[in-house]
C-alpha cells in the first residue's frame, strides 16, 4: 500500500499501556514495509502524569511528532486525555475514547477543578470532528480476562473500523511479540473482541 | 544459554524497530567499544541497560553504572589512554558534572576512540534546564556530532570512534529527547572486531595536566581544530543539496541538524517545496563546514537556520557572511522566525516556513473548549516512602509552628514541590540540597530549621563532599537521606545502596549510615528507620530535630515500584486496606493533604475509598487518617 503518512496519537495516564500500544503499532507498520517514527513520554512525566505516544508511518515521514490538526486517529485510554490533546485533532480525525475515567489528583486541590461530564467531553471533541466514539474498552478487557488489555482492545477497535492501513496478520504478530508470554492468549482474545466492536462502529463513520 | 537478544546478534542487514537509545547501544557494540560507563539520566537512561544485554555474548565489553558522570567520563578516558575504544553516557546536565574532567581530557586527546554522549532535553520534559550542549564543542574545542534519526545515530556513533582516533579528539555525541525516546526503523551493520589489547603507554608528558604538559597541548588542540575545520566539508554525514529553483522570484536555503532537520523536511514536504530549495544538513555540528556553507550562501537569497534552542549556527553563519563579504547578497535568518525556547513543534515549522518563503497558509482551526481540563501532574507513586517522610516533616512543622528551609534535590522526591505536600523550598542540582543547606546554616536564625532532603543515588553521586563540608565547618543542619535502594526517577536503576551492578551481579552494597559515620557525623546523630513505620519515624524525626550539630536521618524502604516487581514475581500477598464508610467523616485529609494516588473521594457520598488496583498495602493511610477510618481487611 502506498500512503504518504498516517498519524496516530495514543494518549492516557502512566501505567495504562500507551507506550506499549505505540510500540505494537510501530512494529506492525515496519512489518508492512512502511517507514516508521514514534515519540514517547519516559522519565519524570510518566509518574502518574499524562502520557502520549506519537506514531507516524508512510513513505514521507521524517520527524516523530504529529503536527497540530493532523492526527488521523486519536486513541485515548482515558477520555480527559483526548481533550487535553485536542489540538492534534482536525476535521478528518477519528477519535476513540475508552470510557474509563481516571480522576486526576488535582481535583482535590481546588473546588474549581472538576472532571468534566462525558457528554461535555463528547460535545467539545465534536466541535472539531464528527467521528468521536466511546468504547467500553476496560469492560471488554475484563471480559477478555484482564483489565490491563484495554490498550489491545482499542487496537482491535481501530483495526475493526477499517481505517487502519495495517494488516491484521502483522498486528497480531506484533501484539504477541510485545506482551508478556503468559498474557499472549488473553491479548489475542482482546484483539478479537476489539475488532468486533470496531466493526460495529464502521457504519457510523462519516 | 537462552536465545541471544536481537541487539547482540551479529546479523548485518537485519531490520527492526529500535528505540533511539537502543540504536545508540547497538552503535556502541558495532564500533568495537570495550569500556562504557554512565550515570542514568533522562533521556539517556536506556542506553546502558540495552548495551548490558550484549555483555554475555560479547565478554570483551566492560560496562558499569558509575556513581556520577564525572567518574564515568574518567573511566572512559582511562580506557582511551589504554588504546581501547571507550564511551561515557549522560544527560546534558551530567556533562556539567563531568566537565572538569572533560575539558582537560580534550587537551590530552585520545588513543582509543573516546566519545561522550550528551542527551539534551529541549522542552525540559524531565530536566532542570534546557541547556544546549553543542556549546561544549566550542567551549572545549571539541568536535560535536548530532544525528537526526535512529539509523543515523547508530551509524554516526560507529563512525565517531574512527573520527576520534583519526583526529586525536574527544567526540561529543549530542542527541535530544525525541531521538532518544523515539522509535524508528534501523538496519544493523557489522560488529567490528578490533582485537586490541588494552595497553597503557606510560607517557607522562601526555597524560598529566601540569602546565608544562597542557600548555603545548593547547597549541595542538587549536591545530587539530583547524584541520577538522578544513576537512569538515567532506564529513560523510553533512549533505548539501542545491536547487536552482525560485519561489516567488527568490532562491531559499536552509541549514538544520538533528530532529529539527527531520521536522524541517516534513514541513518542506508539507508545502511541496522540498525540491525547490537548497538544504544543508549537518551531522558534524562543530566545527562547521565552511566551504559548504559558503556554497549555500552564494546559491540563495534568503537563508533560514532552523536550529532548536540556541542560535549557535546562526551566529557563526552571520560571522562567516561578514568575513566573506556576503552580507549584501544573502539575508540570514534564524531566531527571528523560530523559537529559542522549547523543542520545535511540527506546526510551528509548517507555519513559519510558509511565512519565510511567502506562501499563503492558514493552519487548521482549533476548537475553543468550554470546559477546563484538570491538570495531571506527575506525582509520587502509591506507597512511596518519600511521601511518608514529607508528611512527618510537614506535621511537625505545623504542630510546633517551626519554619523549615527544606532544600530538596534531584530525584522522585522533587515531586514534593507540588500540592498537596508543597514541602520543597529549594532545588538546584545533584547534591545541591546539602550544599545550599550549608549556606542557610551559616545565616538562618535558630528558630528556623535548615534541612536537606535527598535520595540514596543522589547521595552517592554528590552528597558526600557537602556533608563533609557541613561537619568540618560546623554548619548545623538536619539531613534526610530517603533511602529506597534504587535510582528511581530514571527508571529504577541499581546503585551502591542495593549493591547490584549494571550487569546484575552482586557488587558491594554500601550502607549510607557507614558513609555518614565515616564523614565524621557522630553515631548519636544518625537515625535509621523503616519508612513505613510512621509512629517510629515520627519519634526518630523529633529526636533528630531536637539534637544539635549535623544530624542525618535515614528513612529506608525499597522503592515501591521495584517492590511490586518482587511481589508479582514471588506471588506475595499484599495487605488489603479499605475505608470504613461508617467511620469516614469526609474530612478529605487523605486526598487533600496526603495525596496517595490510590485514594479517591466521592463528593456525593462524601466518603473516601481505595482503588485496590493501585493500592500497594503500605498502610500509611491508616496512620494519617484523623478519624481512623482506614482498616486492614486481610494481612
Amino acid at each position: 500500500m502506498n500512503i504518504e503518512q498516517f498519524n496516530i496519537l495514543s494518549v492516557g495516564v502512566g501505567g495504562q499501556g500507551v507506550i506499549r500500544v505505540t510500540q505494537i503499532l510501530a512494529s506492525a507498520a515496519l512489518l508492512d514495509n512502511f517507514y516508521v517514527r514514534t515519540a514517547e513520554t519516559h522519565g519524570m512525566a510518566q509518574r502518574g502524569g499524562s502520557v502520549s505516544g506519537y506514531l507516524r508511518f508512510g513513505d514521507l515521514v521524517d520527524g516523530p511528532l504529529i503536527a497540530a490538526g493532523f492526527a488521523d486517529i486519536i486513541m485515548a485510554l482515558e477520555p480527559l486525555e483526548a481533550v487535553r490533546n485536542i489540538k492534534y485533532a482536525g476535521k478528518k480525525s477519528i477519535i476513540f475514547l475508552n470510557d474509563k475515567q481516571i480522576l486526576p489528583l488535582s481535583i482535590y486541590q481546588s473546588k474549581k477543578i472538576v472532571y468534566p461530564e462525558f457528554n461535555q467531553i463528547l460535545a467539545n471533541l465534536k466541535k472539531i470532528t464528527n467521528n468521536v466514539f466511546f468504547v467500553k474498552a476496560t469492560d471488554l478487557a475484563e471480559k477478555a480476562g484482564n483489565a490491563k488489555t484495554s490498550n489491545v482492545i482499542m487496537l482491535g477497535v481501530m483495526f475493526g473500523t477499517g481505517i487502519l492501513p495495517l494488516s491484521e496478520e502483522n498486528l497480531e504478530k506484533s501484539i504477541l511479540k510485545y506482551v508478556p508470554a503468559k498474557a499472549k492468549e488473553v491479548n489475542k482474545i482482546a484483539f478479537k473482541l476489539g475488532i468486533e466492536e470496531g466493526q460495529k462502529i464502521r457504519s457510523e463513520l462519516n | 544459554m537462552s536465545e541471544i537478544p536481537v541487539i547482540a546478534q551479529d546479523k548485518p542487514g537485519k531490520k527492526l524497530i529500535m528505540l533511539g537509545n537502543e540504536a545508540i547501544a547497538r552503535g556502541i557494540l558495532e564500533a568495537g567499544v570495550i569500556v562504557a560507563a554512565a550515570y542514568p539520566g533522562t533521556p539517556s537512561s536506556e542506553i546502558m541497560p540495552a548495551l548490558a544485554k550484549c555483555v554475555p555474548y560479547h565478554p570483551e565489553l566492560r560496562v558499569e553504572w558509575s556513581v556520577n558522570e564525572k567518574v564515568a567520563f574518567e573511566i572512559a578516558h582511562a580506557g582511551s589512554m589504554s588504546n581501547v575504544r571507550s564511551i561515557a553516557v549522560m544527560k546534558h546536565v551530567g556533562l556539567n558534572v563531568a566537565s572538569d574532567a572533560f575539558m582537560t581530557a580534550c587537551y590530552h586527546g585520545v588513543r582509543g576512540g573516546l566519545v561522550v554522549v550528551s542527551a539534551d532535553d529541549p522542552s525540559q520534559f524531565s530536566s532542570q534546564n534546557e541547556q544546549d550542549n553543542r556549546y561544549y564543542g566550542l567551549h572545549a574545542i571539541a568536535p560535536v556530532f548530532e544525528p537526526s534519526t535512529a539509523q543515523e545515530a547508530k551509524d554516526m556513533l560507529k563512525y565517531a570512534f574512527q573520527f576520534s582516533e583519526e583526529n586525536n579528539s574527544v567526540v561529543v555525541f549530542r542527541t535530544t529527547t525525541r531521538l532518544n525516546h523515539g522509535r524508528a526503523d534501523v538496519e544493523f551493520g557489522d560488529i567490528l572486531k578490533l582485537n586490541r589489547t588494552p595497553e597503557f603507554d606510560w607517557d607522562r608528558h601526555r597524560w598529566t595536566c601540569v602546565p608544562s604538559s597542557t600548555r603545548p597541548q593547547r597549541t595542538e588542540i587549536l591545530l587539530r581544530m583547524k584541520k577538522m575545520t578544513e576537512e569538515a566539508d567532506d564529513f560523510p554525514f553533512n549533505k548539501l543539496t542545491i536547487s536552482e529553483e525560485k519561489i516567488n522570484g527568490k532562491r531559499y536555503g536552509f541549514i538544520a541538524t538533528g530532529i529539527a532537520y527531520a521536522h524541517m523536511i516534513d514541513a518542506l514536504n508539507f508545502h511541496g517545496i522540498k525540491d525547490k530549495v537548497s538544504i544543508l544538513k549537518l551531522g558534524l555540528v562543530n566545527p562547521l563546514p565552511q566551504k559548504l556553507i559558503k556554497k549555500l550562501m552564494t546559491s540563495v537569497d534568503e537563508l533560514l537556520v532552523a536550529e532548536e534552542l540556541e542560535p549557535i549556527f546562526e551566529e557563526q553563519c552571520k560571522a562567516f557572511a561578514y568575513d566573506w563579504e556576503l552580507g549584501d547578497k544573502v539575508k540570514i535568518h534564524g531566531k527571528d522566525f523560530l523559537p529559542q525556547q522549547g523543542e520545535f513543534k511540527p506546526e510551528t515549522l509548517i507555519t513559519q516556513l510558509a511565512k519565510f518563503v511567502g506562501l499563503d497558509y492558514t493552519p487548521p482551526e482549533s476548537a475553543t473548549l468550554d470546559i477546563l481540563v484538570p491538570p495531571r501532574l506527575p506525582q509520587m507513586c502509591p506507597a512511596c516512602s518519600h511521601r511518608n517522610i514529607y508528611w512527618i516533616m510537614k506535621q511537625f512543622s505545623k504542630k510546633h509552628k517551626m519554619k523549615f528551609v527544606n532544600n530538596s534535590d534531584i530525584g522522585c522526591y522533587s515531586l514534593g514541590v507540588y500540592k498537596p505536600l508543597e514541602m520543597v523550598d529549594t532545588m538546584l542540582c545533584m547534591g545541591g540540597s546539602i550544599g545550599m543547606a550549608n549556606g542557610f546554616a551559616k545565616i538562618m536564625p535558630d528558630d528556623i530549621l535548615v534541612t536537606a532532603f535527598m535520595g540514596d543515588s543522589t547521595f552517592f553521586h554528590s552528597g558526600v563532599a557537602p556533608l563533609i563540608n557541613a561537619v568540618y565547618n560546623k554548619n548545623n543542619m538536619l539531613i534526610i537521606i530517603s533511602d529506597n535502594s534504587f535510582t528511581s526517577m530514571t527508571g529504577g536503576q541499581d546503585n551502591p545502596s542495593n549493591g547490584i551492578t549494571l550487569t546484575k551481579e552482586q557488587g558491594t552494597k554500601i550502607l549510607i549510615e557507614d558513609v555518614v559515620k565515616g564523614c565524621g557525623v557522630p553515631e548519636e546523630n544518625i537515625w535509621v528507620h523503616e519508612a513505613y513505620d510512621m509512629e517510629g519515624l515520627k519519634e526518630k524525626f523529633e529526636q533528630a530535630v531536637n539534637a544539635k550539630g549535623v544530624r542525618v536521618f535515614i528513612p529506608r524502604h525499597m522503592c515501591s515500584l521495584q517492590e511490586m516487581r518482587l511481589v508479582k514475581k514471588n506471588k506475595i500477598k499484599l495487605p488489603v486496606i479499605k475505608v470504613d464508610h461508617d467511620v469516614c467523616i469526609g474530612c478529605q485529609t487523605c486526598v487533600r493533604q496526603f495525596g496517595c494516588p490510590a485514594i479517591s473521594f466521592d463528593y456525593e457520598k462524601r466518603k473516601a475509598s481505595i482503588d485496590q488496583e493501585q493500592c500497594r498495602g503500605c498502610k500509611t493511610c491508616i496512620y494519617i487518617c484523623p478519624s481512623k477510618a482506614f482498616y486492614i481487611v486481610e494481612e
